[in-house]
């Protein structure tokens, strides 16, 4: 039983798909940026949160200055040419213990985060997932044991072949699991699979459709 | 592997400005502090503009900038790190060092400064300290395996490049862009600095 420690947000992407020259974490849902929707959830919970920024990094250096100061933020100067994986070593680097690892461009809902977290400690990685809604999904082949929710396990990951959940861009593990990790997250975590996984109820934003449909998943849980 | 810890005085150790607070004497406080922020944001080469600052204030007698310096707040999370640290810690500071003592000794840690003395009655300036040469001296001393550095304004970009880990220091204003663009962190508040730094 070791829980989850600190937590390190990626959101040093640029957001080109949606187009709003705006880093993704930085898009309003109903009236609040993604990334203070999740900040104000995780300062609850972690002294140490630390976020990576790159494209247009001001914006978000600004924002935490006056709305999140106890957020340390994480340079990564080389987004352009990196990708997550990276971030995500990037804002570790120097960190100890059991990290949650998300992107800062999701909307997800509180109680669902909880129970991740709960299920966290108990475990030394667990893997993000929700039930598959996104356009350009990465999905995941997940078995339930014995106990439903209590033991879902994820077995490989697949982009091609539909399956009821996909990689939700969240996990907990050791700080320094994204050490050198090339590729993308969910790549370098398939090769610890199998691996516990936990369910979560959340909205990621990567096109405009998307967009619409986090604006209707935060209505629908009172977001 | 020994950590060396240097840090900015001026609006990164206090939490006001100092010059600014000297000038309110002359009653100019907030001209000083005009071209303090004109500064610090880099728009003024930092040595010429201290040096017109050291003209102006040097009309303060320097035991009333000191009972001023005296009453200048301190983050009390920075305070406190570096006086368990006190070995490993120093303030870089292009400020007078005959202004900073009260500043230096509550600290008692080292100090990397610009330097004056007094010469019949009148402020005489040695030296303007460039940050990065205060770097290099000390790699130099090979005492320290790693530098870390906090800052805020345009005379701290020399010594954040100079540092292994450089950290853009927002809680009392917004770190000057070209200081973040050296930093490898931004941290907006003591406390939070201070664990980032007890992890580093």
């Amino acid at each position: 039983m070791s829980p989850v420690v600190n937590a390190v947000i990626a959101a040093a992407g640029l957001g080109s798909r949606l187009g709003l020259g705006l880093p993704k974490a930085m898009i309003e849902v109903a009236g609040a940026p993604l990334l203070g929707r999740l900040l104000s959830m995780l300062e609850k919970k972690f002294q140490t949160i630390h976020v990576v920024v790159g494209y247009r990094e001001e914006l978000l250096i600004d924002y935490c200055a006056r709305q999140h100061s106890n957020v340390i933020l994480v340079r990564n100067p080389q987004f352009r040419s990196t990708n997550t994986a990276q971030s995500y070593a990037l804002g570790a680097q120097h960190l100890k213990g059991k990290t949650l690892f998300l992107d800062g461009d999701l909307l997800i809902e509180p109680r669902s985060l909880d129970a991740f977290l709960d299920a966290a400690a108990r475990t030394d990685l667990l893997i993000g997932l929700t039930e598959a809604k996104s356009e350009n999904a990465v999905y995941a082949q997940a078995r339930f044991q014995s106990k439903p929710e209590e033991d879902l396990e994820v077995v490989s990951f697949s982009r091609d072949v539909s399956m009821p959940y996909e990689w939700a861009n969240v996990f907990s593990g050791e700080s320094r699991t994204m050490a050198g990790a090339n590729g993308f997250v969910f790549e370098h975590l398939a090769a610890r699979l199998p691996a516990r996984a936990g369910l979560l109820e959340l909205a990621e934003v990567d096109t405009a459709d998307d967009l619409r449909n986090a604006v209707e998943f935060a209505q629908r849980h009172g977001l | 592997m020994r950590t060396a810890h240097c840090f900015d005085i001026d609006g990164t150790v206090t939490t006001t400005e100092i010059l600014p607070a000297i000038a309110s004497e002359l009653d100019i406080a907030e001209e000083m502090a005009t071209l303090t922020q004109a500064t610090m944001s880099g728009a003024i080469p930092f040595e010429a503009s201290f040096r017109l600052r050291c003209a102006i204030l040097g009309q303060v007698p320097v035991p009333k900038v000191q009972s001023i310096v005296q009453t200048v707040p301190l983050n009390q999370a920075i305070l406190e790190f570096i006086r368990t640290r006190s070995e490993d810690c120093f303030l870089v500071t292009g400020n007078l060092d005959i202004w900073i003592k009260p500043i230096v000794e509550r600290c008692g840690c080292g100090l990397f400064s610009s330097q004056a003395s007094v010469d019949q009655g009148r402020l005489r300036l040695h030296s303007v300290l460039d940050k990065g040469e205060a770097i290099e001296k000390l790699r130099a001393s090979g005492d320290f395996g790693r530098i870390v550095a906090v800052g805020d304004g345009a005379n701290d970009c020399p010594m954040i490049e100079r540092a292994d880990i450089g950290i853009a220091f927002g809680g009392v204003h917004a770190p000057a862009p070209g200081v973040i663009a050296l930093s490898d962190y931004v941290a907006n508040d003591g406390e939070a600095l201070c664990r980032l730094l007890s992890t580093l």
